[in-house]
């Protein structure tokens, strides 16, 4: 490990490089030298500390964090062990239909995040005073009313609790959303044939769901 | 004088006539208009079902577009005559959903859960199925409306309107393209004219051939259909919804864990031909809650918790429907039950 390259790296973090050719040469390094990397990291981290830019909580390494949640990730979503066991042709065969499988994995997680950016409406009968209206009783006056003060820390209270409830309204908006949406599709069956069937679908569904789980 | 004149008996038989050919005149025409959009229907469903077409769309809610490709075909016809149904409906946005279909076996491949198909003639998917079928379940509670011809995907279109009989419902707007017959453009309309959805068609091909998609659908094996030979009991709930728009027919009910809550709730899951409608009932933490809503296009999601128990109703429905429907649920041992 050469000091020259230490410098380079120093003067990349600082944004300082005589040529492309040798930033170029130098990230290369960078990227296939895990040592170099680490280094890369500590300049950036010492620089962060002197311009007093640290966060409150210190991630030192956020890329090792998130390598391993997805080593966890996919052990939760592969397919059950019943689908292993039978060499499965639908997985070979629509390869260019059906080639993320491992994406899967990304995917679902990404589902898991994503709330509906929906128009939310509270019903008119609704009487609960909403924060709002609290934030509204400050003094209109331009200065600061020393008794307003007071008020702000239960208000500031009140709207995080309304913004929590808003959230997990927001969730059980959103599962029922989904789960109306796989009803529907269980539901295509004919059904004059078999109106019992899809229960059991439902079931199989959640069995499928626990062994997930539990691989 | 002019009183004079309707007085002679003669001019008012007259004017009666006159009158009783115009209303007869008018209604014979609505009738008429309504004949042509039911034909217009069952070249739909032909063509649904008969041509080899690669489409894609886009479906426009909340101020976002998600876009879709959709393809289906018919196989050459075999000696006996048999010829293999295939369609492929992908989402192009996001986390993969797509969904294959080869006859009557239909397959989800969804991140929620592992591929699984079911038996059923159609798909699933944002465009209504039963314009793949016979729109004449329909007859009882909507009218079918020409309304004219515009250009839609630099096609000549023509637009028929679905109008609800009642006030409980929302109206669809279908532009159908007058060379082939296929869907161009959907929208759902509120009573007052208010757009809430839209489907927008933004290519369109229709081939002789099945295309490379389709042919490599047709070499593979779906996944494992779920197995439905085993019947438990159709789950008896302990209440009822007294109030559903005229028309909305049980299709199942249940109780099932909700995916994501894991919350386990009981389900009745009714439909008027064209719409879905959603009932849950779960005990709630909490004890009172007023009426919440919100909209996902034209979906609506309510909820409200009486006593502990929550009511959700989930659909393409107005407010006040959802409302009402909310409010008509009723324990069987309910004292208040009418």
């Amino acid at each position: 490990m050469s000091e020259s390259k230490f410098e380079a790296i120093s003067s990349l973090v600082d944004n300082y490089q005589a040529t492309d050719q040798e930033s170029e040469q130098a990230i290369d390094e960078i990227l296939k030298d895990e040592h170099l990397s680490k280094t890369w990291q500590n300049y950036h981290l010492i620089g962060d500390v002197i311009r007093d830019e640290i966060p409150a909580a210190l991630q030192l390494d956020l890329s090792a964090q998130i390598a391993d949640a997805l080593q966890d990730e996919p052990t939760v979503l592969a397919p059950n062990r019943v689908e292993n066991k039978k060499p499965n042709n639908f997985k070979a065969k629509v390869v260019q239909l059906v080639k993320p499988l491992g994406q899967l994995a990304i995917a679902a997680s990404a589902a898991g995040l994503m709330i509906i950016g929906v128009q939310q409406n509270v019903a008119d009968n609704n009487e609960i005073i909403t924060p709002n209206q609290i934030v509204q009783t400050k003094p209109l006056a331009g200065f600061a009313n020393p008794v307003s003060f007071n008020y702000q820390q239960p208000v500031k209270a009140q709207k995080q609790v309304a913004l929590e409830q808003r959230i997990e309204q927001q969730r059980r908006f959103q599962a029922l959303l989904s789960d109306h949406q796989q009803q529907i599709k269980l539901s295509a069956a004919p059904v004059s044939k078999n109106t019992n069937a899809e229960s059991q679908s439902d079931i199989l569904l959640d069995n499928q769901l626990e062994k997930k789980k539990i691989n | 004088m002019k009183f004079l004149l309707f007085r002679s008996p003669l001019i008012q038989s007259f004017l009666i006539f006159f009158i009783g050919l115009l209303t007869s005149f008018s209604a014979l025409s609505t009738a008429v208009e309504n004949d042509n959009a039911k034909l217009s229907f069952e070249r739909l469903s032909v063509a649904l079902r008969e041509l080899n077409f690669s489409t894609s769309f886009v479906v426009v809610k909340n101020n976002q577009a998600e876009p879709y490709h959709w393809l289906h075909g018919l196989t050459k016809a075999l000696k006996n005559g048999n010829q293999t149904e295939l369609e492929i409906l992908a989402l192009l946005n996001g986390p993969r959903r797509d969904i294959l279909r080869i006859d009557e076996t239909v397959s989800y491949i969804e991140p929620e859960y592992a591929p699984y198909s079911i038996i059923s003639p159609y798909i699933s998917g944002p465009i209504p199925a039963v314009f793949g079928q016979d729109v004449s379940v329909l007859d009882n509670n909507y009218h079918f409306v020409s309304v004219g011809k515009s250009r839609v995907l630099g096609r000549v279109a023509q637009l028929i309107r679905i109008v609800p009989k009642d006030t409980h419902r929302f109206g669809y707007w279908v532009w159908l393209d007058q060379q082939s017959g296929l869907l161009l453009k959907l929208a759902v309309i509120t009573r007052k004219g208010k757009l809430l959805e839209q489907i927008q068609f933004t290519h369109l091909d229709i081939t002789d051939n099945l295309s490379e998609h389709l042919k490599q659908l047709q070499a593979t094996d779906l996944p494992k259909v779920i197995d439905s030979s085993s019947k438990p009991e159709e789950s008896e709930l302990a209440w009822r919804v007294n109030w559903l728009p005229n028309g909305f027919k049980q299709i199942k009910s249940n109780i099932h864990r909700i995916n994501s809550s894991k919350q386990a709730v009981e389900f009745m899951l009714f439909n008027d031909g064209l719409v879905d409608l959603s009932v849950y009932v779960n005990p709630s933490k909490d004890e009172q809650r007023a009426i919440e809503f919100a909209h996902d296009g034209a979906t609506l999601v309510l909820n409200q918790v009486i006593n502990n128990v929550e009511v959700s109703v989930v659909g393409k429905v107005p407010v006040a429907t959802a409302k009402k429907i909310v409010n008509s649920v009723r324990f069987v041992s309910d004292p208040r039950t009418p």
